[in-house]
């Protein structure tokens, strides 16, 4: 149950707080930091845009646009529909594709698992993103990233000296994220 | 569980086969078109899978990019030794698996599908050594994008992909 550090990026890929809460991964130079940074913004951009696209078969009303797909055709319903094909033949008409998820709006990579680490990333409305780096068998992730984007909105965006995208330097957030941490494990 | 691609890399970044998967196989089946493409530029293949804008040939490139980045950054933090196997966003999962050989094996998945590791491991050991490796007529390396033209490879790997992983 370890969560080995945090780092925040800021909209522009920009790093703005970067912690180590216990060891388990290697240091790294601030630069390298930086550019892990800059580097997995880009990535999780691209991430998004490889999304498989499937085209959508001949359903009676127009395509729709895939980031608000809801219509219960029954061929986008189910993502599991190979063994089961429907008996439609006709290819892709006018181009329409939808998302293997439709009703989900596509993110970008959301977790990462490697032998040593699951990296989870959760991308705020305003695109900050928040990079945890956890143990590959912690459960509940998702409770503390909720509980660190709370210390963030409270002791991060509502200090009034703290200037937005610039870099996370708040006595307060610091302590409270390690006391909340170190109370959890 | 549904597969949607699968690309192996070699060690030079060439991307030497893709091959696509549509969840509605009856549409593709009988048509020239739905042949594994191994050439760098098979005409006629993009258009009908719907992805106009990008073809697959970039795909197979921004693919490249992503697990080469991540790859590099698992190994930065992890150590060495460490292994990038997998990532998931809302829509797709992404299996990663590279050979002591630098060859990489990518396949991107639903999400519905457990680790798939084993599975490109095998892709591995059992179809491409068999029938890439010790196939004297297969080129080692493969400048200009040649690829792996193998018809017992690319029918043994849509046998694997369709009767064992689904």
């Amino acid at each position: 149950m370890a969560v080995f550090s945090l780092i925040i990026i800021n909209k522009a890929g920009g790093l703005v707080y970067q912690r180590e809460f216990q060891p388990g991964l290697r240091k790294l130079s601030t630069n390298d930091y930086l550019v892990l940074a800059g580097t997995f913004h880009g990535v999780h951009a691209i991430t998004r845009s490889i999304t498989p696209k499937l085209p959508l078969a001949a359903i009676p009303n127009p395509p729709i646009t895939p980031t608000t797909a809801t219509t219960p055709s029954p061929n986008i319903a189910s993502p599991s529909s190979t063994s089961t094909p429907t008996p439609s033949s006709s290819s892709a008409s006018a181009g329409g594709y939808t998302y293997p998820n439709p009703g989900v709006p596509a993110t970008g990579l959301e977790s990462l698992e490697t032998d040593k680490f699951r990296l989870t990333c959760f991308q705020t409305l305003t695109g900050t993103k928040f990079l945890l780096f956890t143990e590959p068998t912690m459960a509940n992730i998702d409770v503390v990233m909720k509980k660190i984007y709370e210390l963030y909105a409270d002791f991060v965006m509502k200090n009034p000296f703290y200037q937005l995208e610039m870099p996370v330097r708040c006595e307060a957030f610091d302590r409270n994220l390690q006391g909340w941490l170190r109370g959890r494990a | 569980m549904v597969v949607y691609s699968f690309y192996i890399f070699d060690r030079h970044a060439e991307c030497i086969y893709k091959r696509r998967w549509l969840p509605r196989p009856v549409s593709t089946v009988g048509s020239k078109s739905s042949r594994p493409t191994s050439e760098a530029s098979a005409p006629g293949l993009p258009a009908t899978l719907g992805q106009s804008a990008r073809t697959t040939d970039d795909d197979a490139k921004l693919i490249f990019g992503t697990v080469f980045s991540l790859r590099n950054m698992a190994r930065k933090l992890g150590g060495e030794d460490d292994n990038f196997v997998t990532y998931r966003t809302s829509q797709y999962k992404l299996h990663y698996y590279e050979t002591p050989t630098n060859i990489k094996f990518v396949m991107l998945t639903d999400l519905k599908s457990p680790s798939m590791r084993v599975a490109l491991q095998q892709i591995y050991i059992n179809l491409y050594v068999e029938y890439v490796v010790k196939n004297p007529l297969s080129p080692v390396e493969h400048p200009g994008g040649i690829g792996v033209n193998n018809e017992l490879f690319e029918e043994s790997l849509e046998q694997f992909v369709t009767r064992v992983l689904s």
